[in-house]
């Protein structure tokens, strides 16, 4: 099978629960053919694809908290078949743990892949994000949700790999890294990551299209995926909310 | 001892051009143009300035490097007007900076003087070589040796400024001395090291020198 859907797993923030409730809504809104795997620190299920430590080196406990850095060692899918060999497939999707899935995922394996795709944030006041570029906050993307072709992010890998100890220090998250290096919040169009349409992602903790649709904790059916993400203090604290939804 | 900027009909015609701008096209920019104005940016600058003319380099008309020199209104025009710079090169990576510090610097601009790129130098080459190197906001990155890492060929003095300030989130990488700071570059052969307290209370720390 060529489409693949991926998530990741690690630690404790998120139980085995929502492995299986994520596996549950693509089986349920899928009407295409896909290989599933979780990336994690602890296989245990036939899916299971055992992550990898060599970065753990430049986690800067005090200031990484939210540097879900883990996930790019997917982006190292390419042809190389020595790196993760059990996964199989050309067309990526990635899905945090704690998303809902409204509508037919079919819809992300049919994208012009010219370029990979991320969520590009609608729900951002453009203006507060170009104040706040330089200070290493209020980024526009949110890697909840990522499209890719085999490949297609090994040079997101390779840069991080290349320059660990910088980005790791500088950064305070993946999000704001990739909207540092690979997006252009100028000029949108010239990044190397597409964001998803508007109408497709919506945030169920900060709204949907600035300023126009951002009534928060509201079900947009309509869209296709649900993020609970807020990269804060309390992520992962609102287990009862999504639960309530799933 | 440098005390002030020149402010000559050109420089006004700049700064008050730039007003108007970010008014018009960069209003979410407005807050920080007061920032980079204050006294003690000035002060900072001034120092700098200060320090260099006393260390009486032989380089006559030094090509300058700015790391991160953001709106760069009050540096450029003292690197130019008082070092006779003969060009003063900003690696940035925020467009509106760029954007904006072409407004302020326009009269250099147009000379030729003064360019602005964008461009990430801990995780990117700068091809070309410098007599200085001045990072004015060594607090908000990576330590110089990253610097280093990537451009390896620069044969420079580096100026470098820091503090022990931590109260903003983007202070990423405070330090609690110019000897700290000389650490943490990599600045063996050091010309000057010091301390000075700017009129917002925040402690200033600066040094010149060589890194290994």
């Amino acid at each position: 099978m060529k489409n693949t859907i991926l998530c990741v797993k690690w630690g404790d923030k998120y139980d085995r629960t929502y492995v299986e409730k994520l596996k549950e809504q693509v089986e349920t809104n899928c009407s295409i053919p896909v290989n599933f795997y979780c990336l994690t620190d602890n296989p245990t299920e036939s899916y299971d694809v055992q992550l990898p430590t060599n970065w753990d080196q430049y986690y800067l406990k005090d200031r990484n908290f939210f540097w879900a850095y883990r996930k790019c060692y997917m982006f190292n899918l390419c042809d190389d078949k020595k790196v993760f060999p059990k996964i199989k497939g050309s067309r990526f999707l990635f899905l945090d743990l704690d998303v809902i899935i409204h509508q037919e995922l079919k819809y992300f394996f049919e994208l012009p892949m010219d370029k990979p795709y991320i969520v590009r944030g609608w729900w951002n006041d453009i203006r507060n994000v170009k104040k706040n570029f330089a200070k290493y906050k209020s980024t526009v993307l949110n890697s909840s949700v990522i499209r890719w072709d085999r490949g297609q992010l090994k040079p997101i890998w390779n840069q991080i790999n290349n320059r660990a100890a910088v980005i790791f220090f500088t950064y305070p998250s993946l999000d704001n890294y990739l909207n540092h290096h690979w997006y252009n919040i100028w000029r949108e169009d010239e990044g190397f990551f597409r964001g998803f349409p508007k109408g497709d992602i919506y945030s169920w903790y900060k709204g949907n299209i600035f300023p126009d649709d951002m009534e928060l904790n509201k079900q947009r059916l309509d869209h296709k995926i649900c993020l609970f993400n807020n990269s804060s203090d309390n992520e992962g604290n609102n287990d009862d909310e999504i639960k309530e939804l799933w | 001892m440098v005390n002030y900027i020149r402010y000559t009909s050109e420089v006004a015609t700049d700064w008050k051009q730039t007003a108007a701008d970010v008014k018009k096209d960069y209003p979410h920019c407005f807050r920080r143009t007061l920032d980079c104005s204050t006294s003690s940016q000035l002060q900072s600058k001034l120092w700098v300035i200060t320090s260099l003319l006393n260390l009486s380099f032989d380089i006559e008309s030094p090509r300058v490097a700015l790391v991160g020199g953001w709106y760069a209104n009050y540096i450029v025009p003292l690197l130019i007007d008082e070092l006779n710079a003969s060009l003063v090169h900003n690696f940035e990576i925020d467009e509106d900076a760029k954007d904006i510090s072409y407004k302020y610097n326009k009269r250099y601009k147009e000379l030729g003087k003064y360019q602005c790129y964008i461009k990430d130098v801990m995780m990117k080459t700068v091809e070309e070589d410098y007599d200085i190197v001045i990072n004015t906001s060594c607090e908000h990155m990576f330590p110089m040796t990253g610097f280093y890492e990537q451009s390896p060929k620069i044969d420079a003095v580096y100026v470098l400024q820091s503090t022990d300030d931590e109260q903003y989130v983007d202070h990423i990488n405070c330090v609690g001395s110019p000897e700290e700071l000389a650490e943490q570059a990599h600045i063996i052969d050091i010309l000057y090291s010091g301390t000075k307290v700017l009129n917002n209370g925040m402690n200033r720390f600066m040094v010149i020198g060589y890194p290994a």
